[in-house]
């Protein structure tokens, strides 16, 4: 074996065997261990296998910077995909298998793709698959792609607790300078987290003899200690994951494993980055071996898990960390050779076990290469805040600049890699002392790939992508790295580039001979490390995933065996009766016309405007004059948005003076609230309009049809009925059983209707006298799907349905307040815009097919006759009318007032058909029925 | 055409006390609520209600925002634009449900579905929990928060409230 288990160090707990395997294999590691570090100590090199090649790949790094070992794991007889080893805890019994091969990862039958490299570049897919049709190969594309399957079994309980609080100070990073930070600002009397996102705090202090005259752990334990005291919380295994809006942090707490993490929206008054920094990678010939690993990681395997990486370590490192880790390296038994990788072609030699590496054309036998590039800040959350990146010649990093407001960031995170320097620096941005200038002994030669150079060379190990790769894209006039990450997906892969954008775009500055802060960095995105989906979900799962509005007579609806279903955001009848949806909605649709329907209608809009200048409000917010309103009374209208597009209509009722009712469409009535107060408060005086929505105080019942005034007569309020005392579009405040009720006589199925509103709680006596009364007629209640065929029939329009974006109250020939209406109003200009004018704007018209065609498909096409027909419109609403006994429907159409009783195609799904255009309304258009 | 009658938990809007421990979860139907919007409205409800303020009594006033309070509990009022005074009243009895939050870990639960804090105040009880609209504060002791949620909400409301407060 070459990575193996030394006797003693490490935070491990050697009293604690835990038993896993591995691609099959049984082996054994300690409570503390990662999965990684356990295949080290167990000898194991191949973890993985890389996405596009199938190359062998082994470890890199020692925790959220490695991208190649990656797992499946199962406990507990669950599956859970894609799991970093190097971040997930060993728990006994674990069965991890590798991803992306088969049947292991030391041997993968498609590990021959290899040898296909030379036609598989960057920009293979996008040349190679367009012809005969991308579709062809998709199927077989989207087979390959990806890494770990998803189990298909439901992890049941699978959900993430979510949390707010808030701090005065968010410490990021429990490492050297987090702890000092955390500790001062504690001790100063802040109320201050530090978040870590190992399982114990420390970063890379137990690479250390000793910190401040102690033993790392004791040191760090002091820490801890002391932040706790002053009244400081600490939490691991928590990872900040990104920074949004005003400071406010997202954690990530890992619980056990099967668990899912709690998400944390921590907002902080203060943040301080105190991240770390990570290994760079060197790009060399035959850099992707398994063996050639980050330096840094290899002394955090012998820190904290006591694992050593080789017997024979070839130290490849430009900067002046190398030698301490080398003497600590040769310390624990490893035979070390520093080598410089400056003087000339750098080689890996061997395949799946290394061999030794070549520089300069000198040979040095090795089993295993530890590689440092120079350190990079990991400055991620930085740059999610807005924060400003400066390049630093003297680290060769891109460190930290121009602050968010109430951001800073110490130690490593900010280019301050000297312990001593890094402490000083925490201290004084904890007490917002002045902090000391960037300093230290770290030293670093400038190494970056060098275009042209011999070899295949690895920028994104998981990715495949290679130096020749950058090269090819800088070709073909790919040059912003934003563009080299899309077309290579350099980057991309599951570490999000930690490893791979220096390289990547060091290498594109270096093709143009550019500096590298000219090239800049990709666009730095949350979440830092991979989070499964139910973190951001938390409990709106379900039933709370979407949560519909529940009626008040619900129960009663069930009760009468209503399917329900969501109609506008609320759960509402569609119709009532089990089994055979379509027979019931005719059913209901003729007890309608023949006799009554009842219907809970009770999600229209009640929107109230009160005040001195309410009249003039809604004269403003309608496209159709309401000034001239008397109490009582109801008028039709639209709103409309700026653009002059339709954007609702319903019906409006004076109450009084100053008091109007919006009685809005069911599903918009959030949306026309909101509209409401964003023009009563922009352009109004918000003091003498008042806006109070009362949907849900008032249930709202309609009996419609022929026998709806008998039925309503059955409740013996104090009303006068008759169409003479009580005409159509007209409204009367009246009482029930001493209850007060508002009766409507406004209609959407163009019969005879009654709308009554009546406070919530006492709804369902309401509906149980109508039943019972419309019970003696043959009246019953009726479902939201016969609604719309009733209104269908009549002409009348659903928005959003009979509309799209564009219409205009013209186009559904409502036009005269556009061209009469003397006051201004919501839309009114670009009424008059040319785009409103054009004699091609598409028109509601209705359509009727030959005598037993099947009715038109919703959606379909209108298309003209020419040689490439084009689309002229669509059909918006289709039915096969009960009522007519022949199918009907509405649809918006290019000059279609104009193109009565022409013959248009219609086209749906390539089939074609014809109908004649008419008008919109198919049933009592005089009105007769409606005005009885 | 859809059925999914059987896919939402059916309610009948009269919940039965949860408690599970540390919190109960308790529905409340106060007699009266009404919303009341003017000019300088707080200025005539001085002890209107905000964040974290307890509520004493049976009878008191909520503030939503500078123009906006809701009266619990409190006289019969007519209803529309009140010429005299210069507000307007409508009678919301029915439009919110209203449940009481008890116990030590009654606040915990509220932080799961919104960013609240004692040391947080706001002088409107109007906020966004787990989603949804409600008006918020506490209610004859420290550890008593009581909310209104729109009547349609209601089981959404009920739902989450306790099923977070069983994983608490």
């Amino acid at each position: 074996m070459t990575s193996h288990r030394i006797t003693q160090g490490g935070l491990i707990d050697r009293s604690r065997p835990l038993r896993f395997s591995f691609d099959g294999k049984t082996y054994q590691g300690y409570e503390g261990d990662t999965l990684v570090s356990a295949l080290l100590a167990n000898g194991v090199r191949i973890m993985g296998r890389s996405f596009k090649y199938h190359r062998p790949r082994g470890p890199w790094g020692a925790w959220v910077d490695d991208p190649n070992a990656v797992f499946n794991v199962t406990l507990g007889g669950v599956e859970f995909p894609n799991c970093p080893g190097a971040t997930t805890m060993l728990r006994d019994g674990m069965v991890t298998r590798s991803v992306n091969a088969f049947p292991s990862a030391s041997f993968d039958l498609k590990g021959g793709l290899d040898l296909l490299h030379r036609w598989l570049g960057a920009g293979f897919y996008y040349k190679t698959f367009i012809w005969p049709d991308w579709h062809l190969f998709e199927p077989m594309i989207r087979r390959m792609a990806g890494l770990g399957a998803v189990s298909a079994e439901v992890i049941e309980g699978y959900a993430s607790d979510q949390m707010h609080d808030r701090c005065e100070v968010l410490i990021v990073g429990g490492g050297a300078a987090g702890l000092a930070a955390a500790r001062a600002a504690a001790e100063s009397g802040r109320d201050v987290v530090l978040v870590e996102d190992h399982d114990q705090a420390g970063g890379r202090l137990y690479q250390l003899d000793s910190v401040e005259g102690q033993t790392p752990q004791d040191w760090v334990a002091d820490q801890l200690a002391a932040i706790e005291a002053a009244g400081g919380r600490v939490m691991t295994r928590t990872t900040a994951f990104g920074v949004f809006d005003h400071r406010m942090v997202g954690l990530a707490q890992q619980g056990p494993f099967g668990y899912a993490p709690r998400l944390w929206r921590m907002r902080a008054d203060r943040i301080v980055l105190a991240s770390g920094a990570i290994d760079r990678p060197v790009t060399f010939a035959n850099n992707d071996r398994p063996g050639v690993m980050s330096l840094d990681g290899a002394c955090e395997w012998l820190a904290r898990y006591g694992v050593l990486a080789g017997r024979n370590i070839a130290v490849l490192s430009n900067n002046s960390f190398a030698a301490p880790a080398a003497r600590m390296l040769a310390e624990a038994g490893a035979e070390v050779t520093e080598i410089d990788p400056t003087t000339g072609p750098i080689r890996a030699l061997g395949s799946k076990r290394l061999k030794g590496i070549e520089v300069a054309g000198k040979r040095h036998p090795a089993d295993t290469i530890l590689v440092s590039g120079g350190m990079t800040p990991l400055v991620h959350l930085w740059r999610h805040a807005g924060g400003k990146l400066d390049w630093d010649e003297r680290t060769q990093a891109f460190l930290p600049g121009a602050a968010p407001e109430g951001m800073a960031a110490i130690g490593a995170a900010n280019g301050t890699f000297d312990l001593d320097q890094a402490l000083t620096e925490a201290r004084a941005v904890a007490r917002d002392e002045p902090r000391p200038d960037r300093a230290g002994d770290y030293r670093v030669k400038p190494l970056w790939p060098e275009p042209g150079s011999k070899g295949r060379q690895w920028i994104d190990f998981q990715h495949d992508v290679t130096l020749k790769d950058v090269e090819l894209a800088a070709r073909e006039n790919y040059v912003s790295v934003e563009h080299l990450k899309r077309y290579t997906t350099l980057g991309m892969a599951q570490d999000q580039g930690k490893t791979s954008n220096m390289a990547g775009l060091a290498a594109m500055a270096a093709i143009q001979g550019r500096p590298i802060p000219e090239v800049g960095t990709t666009t730095f995105r949350p979440p830092f490390v991979p989070q499964p989906i139910a973190l951001y979900s938390g409990p709106h799962a379900g039933q709370l995933y979407h949560p519909l509005k529940r009626l008040a007579l619900e129960p009663l609806h069930r009760a009468a065996d209503a399917a329900l279903g969501e109609y506008g955001g609320w759960l509402r009848p569609g119709w009532y009766g089990s089994g055979d949806p379509a027979g019931h909605v005719r059913a209901e649709v003729i007890k309608a016309r023949e006799t009554a329907g009842i219907l809970d209608a009770s999600p229209l809009g009640k929107v109230e405007v009160m005040g001195p200048d309410a009249e003039s409000f809604v004269n403003f917010i309608y496209y159709n004059t309401i000034k001239t309103l008397k109490p009582g009374h109801i008028r039709y209208g639209f709103m409309l948005t700026e653009r002059g597009n339709v954007m609702d209509d319903g019906v409006i009722a004076r109450l009084g003076p100053n008091r109007f009712v919006i009685s809005c469409s069911s599903s918009h009535t959030d949306h026309v609230r909101a509209h409401l107060e964003a023009w009563r408060q922009d352009g109004n005086d918000p003091d003498r309009i008042f806006i109070h929505d009362l949907t849900q105080q008032w249930s709202t019942l309609t009996v419609t049809g022929p026998k709806a005034r008998d039925i309503v007569a059955a409740l013996d309020m104090p009303l006068d009925l008759s169409a003479d005392a009580f005409p159509h579009m007209t409204l009367r405040e009246t009482t029930l059983n001493g209850t007060p009720v508002r009766v409507a006589r406004v209609s959407f199925t163009g019969d005879l209707s009654f709308e009554i509103s009546i406070r919530s709680s006492r709804a369902a006596d309401l509906w149980q006298a109508l039943c019972a009364a419309g019970e003696s007629v043959g009246a019953g209640p009726i479902g939201i799907e016969a609604l719309s065929v009733l209104r269908a029939e009549k002409g009348f329009i659903i928005i959003g349905k009979d509309t799209e974006g564009e219409t205009m109250p013209h186009d559904l020939g409502f036009g005269i307040p556009r061209q009469k209406k003397q006051a201004a109003f919501v839309g009114d200009r670009s009424l008059h815009m040319e785009v409103a004018n054009r004699d091609d704007r598409r028109q509601l018209v209705g359509f009727r097919v030959d005598p037993g065609a099947p009715p038109l498909p919703t959606g379909a096409h209108l298309i003209g006759d020419g040689d490439t027909p084009r689309s002229e419109g669509y059909v918006t609403s289709s039915y096969d009318s009960p009522t007519l006994g022949h199918p009907i429907a509405l649809g918006l159409l290019e000059r279609g007032a104009d193109r009565i009783g022409e013959r248009v195609a219609v086209w749906h799904l390539g089939q074609r058909s014809s109908a004649t255009v008419c008008a919109p309304c198919f049933f009592d258009p005089e009105g007769e029925r409606l005005n009885a | 055409m859809r059925d999914d009658r059987h896919r939402w938990t059916p309610y009948d809007g009269a919940w039965s006390p949860y408690e599970v421990g540390g919190i109960a979860i308790t529905p409340v139907t106060p007699e009266r609520q009404i919303l009341i919007s003017a000019p300088a409205v707080l200025s005539r409800h001085p002890g209107a209600i905000g964040w974290p303020d307890i509520a004493t009594g049976d009878s008191y006033a909520i503030s939503l925002r500078r123009d906006r309070v809701l009266l619990v509990n409190g006289p019969d009022m007519a209803e529309g634009w009140d010429d005299e005074i210069g507000q307007a009243v409508s009678d919301v009895t029915d439009a919110y449900s209203v449940f009481d939050l008890t116990g030590p870990k009654a606040l915990e639960l509220l932080k799961h579905g919104t960013e609240i804090g004692l040391q947080q105040p706001s002088r409107s009880a109007a906020r966004m929990l787990f989603g949804l609209g409600v008006f918020l504060y506490r209610h004859g002791a420290e550890d008593r928060f009581r909310l209104h949620v729109l009547r349609a909400q209601g089981q959404t409301a009920w739902q989450m409230l306790t099923g977070q407060a069983g994983r608490l």
